[in-house]
């Protein structure tokens, strides 16, 4: 199965493991696997219209899947899917 | 409440004087013990805003990722991303508000003239309207 490593913030939704094993042939099987075995998880990745929320970016190894096809990107066994935040800000408002 | 140890702080005061007038950017890594973190490391990162970086700051994700990866390897976890403020207050500002991501604390370093000046620690609710200020302390001398 393929291994989601988990952000350290967000451990505490997924019983405290860093990695967690999810069956599924695509990115959107898993993600879909992954929230609804942990649903507190769900709130942080997805808004309400059940979309990634908008500092959320998914990496199938290092590709962020938005330009490998997003949801129907193909997930091998030894893969490997990363939650990564978008990140910025400035002093000025 | 948060501590940054002596090693990474001085790493993150001579970044952001080293940027100055620009802002710098970069990753904290350490421990976490119930509502105690504590600072171990920082990763200095590249900004990556485009145009002028006085006022402006952005990460690549694939550099949170590569840290994110650091702190596995070192058994840490990543606590929470710094950066600066050229000429500014260590407040955390609306654009600081909307681009931040909930998940973690930000640590904001004011500089004046190139010489640091103080610093804070803010935490982003949930829904990223409000920004909670963080306690915050480092090694004074
Ligand atoms: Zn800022």
């Amino acid at each position: 199965m393929a291994q989601v490593l988990i952000p350290t913030p967000l451990r505490q939704f997924a019983d405290k493991q860093d990695t967690v094993e999810v069956p599924g042939r695509t990115i959107g099987d898993i993600l879909a696997t992954l929230t609804s075995t942990y649903p507190e998880l769900r709130k942080n990745i997805f808004n309400d219209e059940g979309k990634l929320r908008s500092f959320v970016n998914v990496y199938l190894n290092d590709e962020d899947i938005r330009y490998i096809g997003k949801d129907a990107a193909r997930v091998l066994d030894t893969d490997i899917i990363s939650i990564v935040p978008s990140i910025a800000g400035g002093s000025l408002v | 409440m948060m501590h940054i140890e002596r090693g990474p702080w001085r790493e993150m005061v001579n970044h952001a004087q080293a940027a100055f007038p620009n802002e710098c950017c970069g990753a904290m890594l350490g421990t976490i013990d119930g509502d105690s973190k504590t600072v171990t490391v920082a990763l200095a990162l590249d900004n990556v805003s485009e145009g002028s970086q006085r006022a402006r700051y952005e990460l690549r994700p694939e550099d949170l990722l590569r840290a994110d990866k650091e702190a596995r390897a070192r058994k840490l976890d990543m606590i929470g991303i710094y950066h600066s403020h050229p000429d500014c207050d260590a407040y955390f500002s609306e654009t600081d508000l909307k681009n931040s991501c909930p998940w973690y604390s930000f640590v904001i370093l004011s500089v004046y003239d190139g010489v640091f000046n103080h610093a804070n620690s803010w935490l982003p609710n949930a829904e990223q309207t409000h920004a909670e200020k963080e306690e915050l302390t480092w090694p004074k001398s």
